[in-house]
């Protein structure tokens, strides 16, 4: 990995930063969620490819590496699966005893 | 005392790095899941509590946050480059980069002690002094979840800093051997602590700015 591909790197990330930044301030609804986890997620895989070197890296360690991410898209999507289906009262925070 | 030059187990250093690479890979994902445990949570109490919950966010320090954010990415690049130049066989030029590495970690934690302290005047910490009266229970809950991952978060950050640290000091004394992968190990680790910020920053300074 060579200095200069890490600091262009770097330069990526800056730039997604300050255009995450910005974005989260444009009046754009449920939109705004979407492209700052769109931007984190394009984050993310710079440092992972980059930084922590899976873009050389051999089959077996890419598995490993995203077998986490992919369990944890499970535990998301399962957890949200219920909590968007309860059809029971919601009982507003301050009124619980 | 030096580093084992070669485990016992191992015929190469190739063999080796390639398997001590794995583990780490191994232990990462199980803590993705430790902090996605949070992340999870947190997608669900936005569902269930919807703009009170995302109104709560509001009251995050968004600017402290944005150059805590700078300042992390940073100290990952700093943390590739002595990694590059350990493997690239110089001795002076990894523990500077380390030491920057470190200083930028040391930053980072102080920057969020500040916004420790405004939020513990606003009367925004639950269980110490939260003002439920005057933030409601939502906010307290955001605030919950907020201290819990950003706590384990500084926590994961000041082990961390305890690594390169040392790193720097066996390097700079000439007691680690250079076949072996603990630079590049300590590196994955620090990445791995900046991948968890990424996500959480959008998360709980982003929310609510848009209203």
């Amino acid at each position: 990995m060579s200095a200069r591909t890490i600091w262009r790197c770097w330069g990526a990330l800056m730039v997604l930063l300050a255009l995450t930044t910005a974005s989260a301030f444009l009046p754009l609804g449920t939109a705004n969620l979407f492209i700052s986890l769109g931007i984190a997620v394009t984050k993310a895989l710079l440092v992972l490819f980059i930084f922590m070197e899976l873009r050389a890296s051999n089959a077996l360690v890419r598995v490993f590496a995203a077998a986490g991410f992919f369990w944890l898209l499970i535990m998301i999507a399962l957890t949200s699966a219920d909590y968007t289906h309860r059809t029971d009262q919601r009982v507003p925070v301050d009124e619980v005893p | 005392m030096s580093e084992q030059a070669l485990g016992v187990q191992y015929a190469t250093p190739g063999q080796e790095r390639e398997a001590v690479t794995l583990g780490m890979w191994a232990f990462l994902a199980t803590e993705v899941l430790f902090f996605g445990a949070l992340i999870a949570a947190y997608f669900n109490y936005r569902m269930w509590f919807g703009g009170e919950f995302i109104a709560a966010a509001r009251m995050t320090k968004v600017v402290l946050g944005t150059i805590n954010t700078g300042v992390l990415l940073t100290s990952s690049a700093c943390m590739a480059m002595a990694v590059s130049s350990y493997e690239a066989g110089s001795r002076r030029s990894p523990v500077l980069w380390l030491g920057a590495t470190a200083l930028l970690g040391v930053a980072f934690v102080v920057i969020k002690g500040i916004e420790y302290s405004l939020e513990y005047r606003e009367h925004l910490v639950p269980a110490l002094n939260f003002d439920l009266a005057r933030h409601g229970g939502v906010a307290e809950i955001f605030f919950m979840f907020y201290f819990c991952a950003t706590g384990f978060h500084a926590l994961h950050l000041l082990i961390g800093i305890g690594l390169v640290t040392w790193l720097a000091i066996w390097i700079g004394t000439g007691r680690i051997d250079r076949t072996g992968s603990t630079t590049r190990l300590i590196g994955l680790y620090w990445h791995f602590v900046d991948i968890v910020w990424i996500f959480l920053f959008p998360l709980i300074y982003l929310a609510g700015r848009n209203g």
